[in-house]
C-alpha cells in the first residue's frame, strides 16, 4: 500500500476542489451561524498510520483537547473519517448560537452538534465538486478533557497503513471559537479518490 | 415490483419512528411506530405543529437543529447518550427494563422535492435505543459491583490488603504534604491457632467476622479497617495522633475482650493485641509505619497479650 503517491497535478486538483468547497461552506455557515466563519488554507499530505499518534501528540501536546469523530461514505468507494479537535474551552461560546437553554449544560452534546455542522457542510460541498453523494454516521466524542488524546491514540489500532490527510482550521471570530478539522481518507479509498481526480483532470 | 408501494409499506411498518415536517415544523407524515408509541393518531397530528404535538420537546434547540438541516442541506443527529430522548414516548419493553421513556437516537435528513436542489422538508428518524440504554446502565452497575468486590476481603467484607495499602499510601502522602496527623493501629487475634484447633476453622472464621464487625461499629467516618493477612488487621486513622489512636484502640480491645461469641452451642471468648505508630516526618514510606506498629504489636504480645502498645522511637 505504501507505493501510493499523489502526483503534483492530483494534489493541485484536490487543493482546488477543497478551496471551492471551503468557500461554499464558509458562506453557508455564515448564514446559519450569523457570524463570519474563517477557514484557513488546507494542508494536504499522505500520512503513515504509525506516525499519526505522534503527530497529534506534537500538535496538541500542551492542552487538554476534545476529539469528535464522524464517519462518511459515498459512491465509488469514497470513505473516511472526519476528526474535529477542540482545544480546551474553545467551544463555550457556541451554546447560545445552537439554541441551548442556559441550564442545558452538556458540553459533549454541543461539541457533537457543532462538529456535525462543520463536517457535513464542508464535505457535502466537496462531494458536489466530485459529483458524489455522501452519507454520515452520527458524530461521537472520542476523547474529552478527562481522557487525554495521546492516551487514546496509543490505544487505537489502525487497520490501514497510509491515509490521505487534509487539515483545515476553523475560526469563528465573534465567539472566539476555534477548531481543527482533520479528514482522513484511508487505504484503498485514496486510490478511489485518485481515480476521481484523474477523471476531472482528463476532462480539462 | 411496485417499488414505491413497497417503500411506503416498509416506512409505515419499520420498527423506527419516521416523521416528516415542513419549514414551519408542521407535520406532514407520522408512521405507525410513532402512532403506537406516542398514543397519537396520524390523522389527528398531520398538519399540526411539531411542538404542539410534543410540548415537552426542547423547542429552541430542536428548532435550530431542524433549521440547520434546511439551511445547510446536511443531516443532523441527536444521541441518547447526551440527550436521552427528544420525543417523550413509551418504549416497547416496559416489563423487562427499568427506564420509563424511550431512549432515542435521532437522524434528521434533508428532503428535496423533485428537481429541486434545496430541501423543503426534513425527515426525522427516531430509533429506539432503550435496550442499549438499559444494558449500559446494567454494565455500569456491574462494574461498580466488581470494583467493590475487587477491594473487599471475602470473609470479613472489610478492605482487602491491596486496596487498604493503596488507600494508606494516599493518606501517608497527604500527611507528608500537609503535615497532618496520621496514626496506624495493627492488631492481631491472640492465640488464634488455638481457637481454630479447639473449636474448628468455622469458629475461627466467626471470631474474625465478629471482631471486624465490632471494630467497624467503633470506627469513625474516614477511618479504614483492612485485613492485612490471616488474623492480622490494620486501621488507618487520618488526622489522628497516637493519643487519640490509643483511646480508640483501648475501646476496641476492652469491648472485644468482653464479647462472648456462640458457635455450635459453645461460648468462645477471645482477645486481641494491638500496636500503634503515629506519622513522623522522617518516615519516607507508609511501610515504615507498618513495621513500627508491628514492633509495638509484638511488644503487646510479649508482655502478656490483650493490651495496646504505642511505638516509641
Amino acid at each position: 500500500m505504501n507505493d501510493i503517491t499523489l502526483t503534483e497535478d492530483q494534489r493541485d486538483c484536490l487543493q482546488e476542489l477543497i478551496n471551492v468547497a471551503m468557500g461554499q461552506a464558509s458562506d453557508k455557515l455564515a448564514r446559519y451561524l450569523q457570524t463570519f466563519v474563517h477557514l484557513q488554507v488546507p494542508y494536504i499530505e499522505l500520512i503513515d498510520s504509525t506516525v499519526l499518534p505522534e503527530r497529534f501528540a506534537e500538535t496538541y501536546a500542551e492542552e487538554g483537547v476534545s476529539l469528535v469523530s464522524q464517519g462518511f461514505y459515498g459512491e465509488k468507494g469514497i470513505l473516511g473519517e472526519s476528526l474535529l479537535i477542540y482545544k480546551s474551552h474553545d467551544a463555550h461560546g457556541i451554546a447560545e448560537i445552537l439554541g441551548y437553554e442556559p441550564d442545558d449544560v452538556s458540553e459533549v452534546e454541543q461539541l457533537t452538534d457543532i462538529s456535525s455542522i462543520l463536517t457535513t457542510t464542508f464535505l457535502n460541498g466537496l462531494a458536489e465538486q466530485i459529483d458524489n453523494q455522501l452519507a454520515y454516521s452520527a458524530p461521537r466524542v472520542v476523547s474529552s478533557m478527562e481522557t487525554p488524546l495521546e492516551q487514546h491514540l496509543q490505544q487505537l489500532s489502525f487497520n490501514w497503513d497510509l491515509a490521505l490527510k487534509v487539515d483545515i482550521s476553523y475560526q469563528v471570530v465573534d465567539f472566539s471559537f476555534n477548531c481543527d478539522m482533520v479528514l482522513l481518507i484511508p487505504g484503498e479509498a485514496i486510490k478511489n479518490i485518485q481515480k476521481v481526480l484523474d477523471q476531472i483532470l482528463d476532462e480539462f | 415490483m411496485d417499488v414505491a408501494a413497497v417503500q411506503s409499506q416498509l416506512i409505515e411498518r419499520i420498527n423506527s419512528g419516521v416523521l416528516v415536517v415542513d419549514q414551519n415544523c408542521c407535520l406532514l407524515y407520522f408512521n405507525r411506530f410513532m402512532e403506537s408509541h406516542s398514543l397519537l393518531q396520524a390523522s389527528e397530528v398531520i398538519g399540526k405543529n411539531l411542538f404542539d404535538i410534543f410540548p415537552d420537546a426542547p423547542q429552541r434547540w430542536l428548532q435550530r437543529k431542524i433549521q440547520s438541516v434546511f439551511m445547510l442541506n446536511t443531516p443532523a443527529f441527536s444521541s441518547w447518550e447526551q440527550r436521552q430522548f427528544v420525543f417523550k414516548m413509551r418504549h416497547a419493553r416496559p416489563v423487562t427494563t427499568s427506564s420509563e421513556y424511550m431512549a432515542q437516537n435521532i437522524t434528521f435528513i434533508p428532503i428535496c422535492s423533485d428537481g429541486q436542489s434545496e430541501p423543503d422538508k426534513v425527515g426525522i428518524i427516531v430509533e429506539d435505543m432503550t435496550d442499549v440504554f438499559f444494558y449500559q446502565q446494567k454494565l455500569k452497575d456491574t462494574l461498580k459491583e466488581l470494583e467493590e468486590v475487587s477491594r473487599t476481603d471475602g470473609l470479613t467484607k472489610v478492605s482487602n490488603r491491596r486496596y487498604w495499602e493503596e488507600r494508606f499510601r494516599i493518606e501517608f502522602e497527604t500527611a507528608q504534604r500537609h503535615e497532618h496527623d496520621l496514626s496506624l493501629i495493627m492488631f492481631d487475634l491472640d492465640k488464634f491457632k488455638r481457637i481454630n484447633d479447639e473449636y474448628g476453622h468455622q469458629a475461627g472464621d466467626l471470631v474474625l467476622v465478629k471482631a471486624t464487625e465490632l471494630v467497624q461499629q467503633i470506627l469513625r467516618k474516614g477511618d479504614l479497617l483492612g485485613r492485612y493477612g490471616g488474623e492480622e488487621f490494620g486501621i488507618i486513622l487520618p488526622n489522628t495522633a497516637d493519643k487519640g489512636a490509643y483511646e480508640l484502640a483501648e475501646r476496641i480491645r476492652s469491648q472485644f475482650s468482653l464479647l462472648t461469641m456462640q458457635h455450635d452451642n459453645r461460648s468462645i471468648n477471645a482477645t486481641m493485641s494491638m500496636g500503634i505508630c503515629q506519622f513522623d516526618s522522617r518516615f519516607t514510606r507508609f511501610e515504615d509505619m507498618v513495621t513500627r506498629a508491628d514492633l509495638a504489636l509484638y511488644q503487646s504480645k510479649r508482655e502478656g497479650r490483650n493490651q495496646v502498645t504505642i511505638y516509641q522511637a
